[in-house]
C-alpha cells in the first residue's frame, strides 16, 4: 500500500450547493462529489477490504446520489444521508458475492470468569492477560497489518459495518441506527460483539 | 449514595457496549469502582480500547482520481 490516508469528514455541505445540485446544476453536483469523494472511498474500502470492490461501491454510490438527490430533505446531515447510501451499496455488493455466517460466536474473552478466583487475601486473581503498552506507530508492522486485515475480513459484514461506522468513523449510535434501520440496542449489541471478536483475533499477538 | 453492585459479567456487557460513553451515569460510576479491585476487567477494558485504537490506525489507500472521471463520463457531466 503506497500511501496512508485518513480522510476526515468534510465541513458540512453548503445547503446552497445542495439546493443547486438538486435543481440540476452539474457544477454544484461535481463540487459535492469532490467534497465527499475521499471519505466515501475510504469508508467503502474499510467495509469491503478490497480496492476494486470499494471503487465499484463508490461509483454506485454517486450514481445513486445523482439520481436520488432530490429526495434529500435536509433533516439529517448530508454526510449521514450519504453514508446510508454507501452502506447499502457495500452490503448489497457483499451479499451478492458471498453468503456468510450472520452471527459472531464470541461473547466473552478467553480467561473470563463470571465469578473470578481470589487469593488468600481476597484479591482477584488475574486470568485475562494484559496487552502490550507499545505505542501503536511502533506496533504497525506488516505482520500486524495482515493480522488486522484477516481479522476484519472474518467479521461478518453486518457487524463490520457497525464497527466501522461507530468506532472508526465516529458516527453516533443514533445515526447508525437510522442508517441501518436497526434499533439502538441492536446497534450496541453488534458493536459489542464486533469489538470482542476483533479483540480475540488480536489477543495472542498482543500478549505474546 | 450507595453504588449499585456490579460484577464482571455486568462490566463485560456494559463497558463493552459503551466504552467511554455515559461516563457519569450510575452504572459507569459503579463500573469504575469495580475496576479498582478487578485486574481482569481492567485488562479487558484496556484491551478493548487498544483494539479500537489499532483499527483506527489502519491506513486506507488514496482515492483513485480516475474514478471521478469515470463517474462524470457515465453521468454525462461536464465538470
Amino acid at each position: 500500500m503506497k500511501t496512508v490516508e485518513h480522510p476526515r469528514e468534510p465541513e458540512r455541505a453548503d445547503p446552497a450547493i445542495i439546493r443547486k445540485a438538486q435543481s440540476g446544476d452539474e457544477r454544484a453536483f461535481a463540487q459535492l462529489v469532490q467534497q465527499y469523494e475521499s471519505i466515501v472511498y475510504s469508508f467503502a474500502y474499510k467495509v469491503c477490504r478490497d480496492k476494486e470492490k470499494a471503487e465499484e461501491a463508490w461509483q454506485d454510490t454517486f450514481v445513486n446520489v445523482f439520481r436520488k438527490l432530490k429526495q434529500f430533505d435536509g433533516k439529517s446531515k448530508f454526510s449521514t444521508w450519504l453514508y446510508s447510501i454507501v452502506v447499502n451499496n457495500c452490503l448489497m455488493r457483499h451479499r451478492r458475492s458471498k453468503l456468510e455466517l450472520a452471527t459472531v460466536p464470541i461473547d466473552f474473552p478467553d480467561g473470563f470468569h463470571e465469578h473470578p478466583d481470589t487469593d488468600s487475601e481476597g484479591h482477584v486473581v488475574q486470568t485475562i492477560a494484559s496487552w502490550k503498552d507499545t505505542p501503536i506507530d511502533s506496533l504497525m508492522n506488516s505482520e500486524l497489518r495482515t493480522l488486522l486485515n484477516n481479522a476484519i475480513k472474518k467479521l461478518p459484514v453486518d457487524y463490520r459495518v457497525v464497527f466501522v461506522l461507530r468506532d472508526i468513523e465516529g458516527q453516533s449510535a443514533e445515526e447508525v441506527s437510522r442508517m441501518l434501520k436497526l434499533s439502538i440496542p441492536a446497534v450496541k449489541s453488534r458493536l459489542r460483539r464486533a469489538r470482542v471478536f476483533l479483540r480475540e483475533q488480536l489477543n495472542e499477538y498482543m500478549t505474546s | 449514595m450507595k453504588l449499585k453492585k456490579i460484577d464482571c459479567l455486568d462490566v463485560a456487557k456494559h463497558v463493552c457496549g459503551d466504552l467511554d460513553e455515559h461516563i457519569d451515569s450510575e452504572e459507569c460510576r459503579a463500573i469504575r469502582k469495580h475496576l479498582e479491585s478487578c485486574p481482569n476487567c481492567t485488562a479487558y477494558l484496556d484491551s478493548l480500547k487498544k483494539t479500537v485504537l489499532i483499527y483506527q490506525h489502519i491506513p486506507s489507500p488514496r482515492f483513485p482520481k480516475r474514478s471521478r472521471k469515470k463517474l462524470f463520463a457515465k453521468l454525462k457531466i461536464k465538470a
